[in-house]
């Protein structure tokens, strides 16, 4: 290989907190060729953000430093440059995305101004040259139409545009390395195969080099160049993708790669016994919950006296489902596709406009109190955000004891036994019934909120998006603990996700919406082998596999149509998710 | 920082401390104003009320290190025992509007709606007349006394919490961990008393503290125009009134009380600061 454009040399950042020294990044070593992309993998919290924060001098803190070690760029050693020699680094040398393009990307200021402000700024280029430039960049970045939405706010943009927005911004200086850290992370799953083309097209054209940060394997498999795999700030293996993949050394590596919930290749999951791939023998009875061309409908604007102008937003569709008592069902579909809705509804979280959904041989739209006290009995959700959904007030055991007393399940002496039961099916240590959330990990909540769920003792959970904030690896303990509390105790599960390989390994039955409606629905192996729908074709052929042969599906033929209408933006904000899905900003 | 020794709950508690400067120092100048209430009789020099026609307008000394006023009474005496009436203005002054406020507030933003729209117009209203001028026509009104002054407060200061606490509860009421309160069957008053309003309260304690500073301000200006405190008893606000006509002869009978205000203002500004950034932390 030649000369590494860029050389990271025993690296070691430390952090002073509380008079203590921690080290963060351990004595890292790693070259990035020019034209390179290099995949960094690892939990959150293993240091991969923080490594390329580092390379421009960008530490989040100022108790955190790098202590030792060097950046070789061009010549120089990154880590003892000046304030104001970084600067005209950061931006013209080296560019950087994030995950989250609505909060870095100015809201009162014109995209194409954003873009143009780094060129002139950089490249002291006149204002209408910028200008000029600018258009050129949206349009490179792929903007349907770049002269028109040069003009344009961030929020008009849908979160895939915005990203692209957010990736010409940092082109705009013509850098020549991008670090992209989880560019795709808030993204569905057929936008996010659209960005991540996106960047390769921009390094067969400009060249430039590419460390691109994840926790999804299946990305660096079908976009990367080489691996670095981290944990603890320790970098456990780095090597060219393809033998990495193929003969993963560390345990730790083995381990990722084995959780990963790609699709098993079509014909080669034979080896791999499914306790639910017999169907249970079902007696023809009554379906647990049926619901009936339903139909959900939200104010589009304020409620107030005077204000409402009438509009609505139709959440949810016409859907019609039937759950039978101990189904798993997938529900799956993009951002604003209606699914959280529809499980609110199903809960009575959120007032039906028309249709039906009955639990249990009840109403809810004509016998609402009765339905909900019955609901209330015998149901419960799980949640997306883990720490959104505890009170951050109370400790787990308190939360828990809370529900109990309310419900009148347990009292008094065998309260604390209870709860002790609670936390050994949702796998917690006892002692987490005297913690707080903001104690816990993202994992450990969710459990804990697993455990608030089956405190009720409920027939059916509805599970909404509860493993999207979490890391891989997290994600796959959640995943079993699921399996086996489904077969421990006989529940109903309604899971919805986006991530159709999840939903493929949880569910025997799979929902696919679509703009409210449902489009496709049957068992999950029929489906994900010979998908009904186009929609759901799309859907399928976006996911990155880890499998680096299986390339990344050119989605524009089927996506024609769609890409209008993400550039449209606020089409759909129905989506109750306040955090755009699978966000978290923690 | 701590030895071996210290118990693991005193290394945090002096951490937690220690991190937190600008709150251990609104902690103790309000316990110091705290300390001089209660033990006034006992650490104040003189009687504060009595006249002493011989010792009139006497500069700061070793014998009256405050001075005394144009009836021969110690200042410093005086300011002991109106650190009193100084801290229940400050206290009562708060905690009706406070609790009101807070109780409007949070059913307000809970149920949205007609209830919302009904107690929004009313803090309008409230809020379209000068502080000042509706407290004032108040007090005219129930006649001069402290009594009134802390009606008047309650009736006008209630606004700033209750729009402080329903924008907090129109945040929180959509969070997942409400919207699992309501999945798990729980009570209205539930949800919003015991899940809601502890997480929604920070801000509010915060403000209470630079809002004891105005009231006590406000507490002042009103015993000034003879609307409030009574002479003689001692209050600062009275204090500073009676001092104006000696100001350019005997500047220590208003300087000290002023002083005593700005430095009881500033306390429990600190402790404001403070408490926000432990609140505001969550630990």
């Amino acid at each position: 290989m030649t000369s590494p454009l860029l050389s990271i040399q025993d690296l070691t950042i430390t952090a002073q907190l509380a008079g203590e020294t921690r080290t963060l990044i351990d004595h890292v070593s790693l070259d990035l060729a020019q034209g390179e992309i290099l995949g960094l993998v690892g939990e959150s919290g293993s240091g991969k953000s923080m490594i390329c924060r580092s390379l421009v001098q960008l530490l989040p803190s100022r108790a955190i430093k790098i202590s030792g070690g060097a950046v070789m760029f061009e010549g120089r050693d990154l880590t003892t440059l000046d304030e104001a020699t970084m600067s005209t680094i950061r931006g013209s040398e080296i560019g950087m995305i994030f995950q989250n393009p609505t909060s870095h990307l100015d809201p009162v200021m014109r995209v194409g101004d954003q873009i143009a402000e780094g060129i002139r700024y950089h490249q002291g280029a006149s204002r209408a040259e910028a200008k000029k430039a600018a258009i050129q960049i949206l349009q490179q970045v792929g903007l349907p139409d770049p002269t028109r939405q040069h003009d344009n706010y961030a929020h008009e943009f849908s979160g895939g545009m915005r990203q692209r927005v957010m990736i010409g911004v940092a082109l705009s200086c013509n850098p020549k390395i991008l670090i992209a850290d989880e560019p795709t992370t808030a993204l569905d799953v057929t936008v996010q195969a659209q960005i991540l083309r996106l960047l390769l097209d921009i390094r067969d054209q400009r060249g430039l080099s590419i460390i691109l940060i994840t926790h999804d394997l299946g990305i660096v498999a079908q976009t990367c160049d080489s691996i670095a795999v981290l944990r603890g700030g320790k970098l456990l293996e780095h090597g060219p993708k393809r033998s990495l993949l193929a003969a993963p050394k560390d345990p730790y590596t083995i381990d990722l790669i084995a959780s990963h919930p790609s699709m098993p290749a079509p014909g080669g999951d034979a080896p791999e016994e499914k306790p639910q791939a017999a169907p249970p023998i079902r007696t023809p009875s009554a379906p647990l919950l049926e619901i009936d061309d339903l139909v959900v409908r939200f104010p589009a604007s304020g409620n107030g006296l005077f204000s409402g102008t009438g509009k609505f937003v139709t959440a949810v569709n016409g859907a019609s489902l039937q759950v039978m008592h101990g189904d798993t069902i997938g529900i799956v579909g993009e951002s604003g596709s209606g699914k959280s809705t529809l499980a609110r509804a199903i809960l009575g979280l959120t007032p039906l406009t028309s249709g039906h959904v009955t639990f249990d041989g009840i109403d809810l739209a004509l016998h609402r109190a009765k339905a909900l006290a019955h609901l209330r009995r015998e149901t419960a959700m799980v949640f997306q955000d883990p720490y959104n959904a505890l009170n951050p007030r109370l400790t787990v055991g308190d939360m828990l004891a809370e529900v109990l007393k309310v419900q009148n399940k347990t009292t008094g002496d065998k309260l604390q036994s209870r709860i002790n039961e609670l936390l050994d099916l949702v796998g917690l240590e006892r002692a987490f019934a005297g913690r707080k959330p903001s104690t816990m990990s993202g994992g450990q909540c969710q459990r804990a909120g697993i455990a608030r769920a089956l405190a009720v003792d409920p027939r059916l959970i509805v599970a909404d998006e509860c493993v999207a904030a979490l890391d891989v690896t997290i994600q796959a303990q959640i995943i079993d603990l699921f399996r086996d509390l489904k077969q421990k105790m006989n529940l109903t599960l309604i899971f919805i996700a986006h991530d159709l390989a999840i939903v493929r390994n949880l569910c025997e039955r799979v929902v696919v919406m679509h703009r409210g409606t449902i489009v496709e629905q049957g068992r999950s192996d029929e489906i994900f082998a010979n998908p009904g729908h186009p929609y759901t074709a799309a859907l399928i052929s976006a996911i990155p596999d880890i499998n680096p042969d299986k390339r990344l599906a050119r989605l524009d033929q089927v996506l024609q149509a769609e890409q209008v209408v993400f550039s449209m933006g606020d089409e759909f904000p129905a989506t109750i998710n306040k955090i755009t899905t699978r966000e978290l900003s923690l | 920082m701590s030895t071996v020794h210290v118990s693991d709950w005193n290394l945090r508690w002096s951490r937690w401390l220690g991190q937190r400067v600008t709150l251990a120092a609104g902690v103790s100048i309000l316990a110091l104003f705290i300390f001089a209430a209660i033990a006034a009789p006992l650490i104040a020099p003189y009687d504060p009320i009595v006249h002493n026609s011989e010792l009139r307008l006497v500069p700061p000394s070793l014998f009256h290190p405050f001075g005394t006023d144009n009836f021969g009474r110690d200042i410093l005496s005086r300011v002991i025992w109106a650190t009193r009436i100084d801290l229940q203005i400050a206290f009562l002054g708060v905690i009706f509007p406070f609790l009101i406020g807070t109780i409007l507030g949070t059913i307000s933003g809970y149920f949205g709606g007609m209830v919302d729209i009904i107690f929004m117009r009313l803090i309008d209203v409230v809020l379209a007349f000068p502080f000042l001028v509706l407290m004032l026509s108040i007090i005219a009104i129930l006649g001069p006394g402290l009594s009134s002054f802390y009606i008047a407060m309650a009736l006008v200061g209630w606004v700033s919490y209750a729009r402080l606490i329903r924008t907090q509860m129109l945040v929180l009421k959509n969070s997942d961990y409400a919207v699992a309160a309501v999945s798990l069957g729980f009570s209205n008053s539930r949800i919003m008393f015991r899940h809601l309003l502890p997480n929604a309260i920070a801000g509010s304690i915060v403000f209470s503290m630079s809002d004891a500073v105005l009231v006590l301000l406000n507490g002042a200006a009103i015993s000034y125009l003879g609307l409030g405190v009574q002479p003689p008893l001692a209050e600062w606000g009275v204090m500073v009134a009676e001092g104006q006509s000696f100001i350019s002869t005997a500047w220590w009978i208003t300087f000290f009380p002023g002083l005593s205000i700005v430095v009881l203002a500033f306390g429990l500004s600190l402790l404001g600061d403070g408490l926000s950034e432990t609140l505001g932390a969550r630990q």
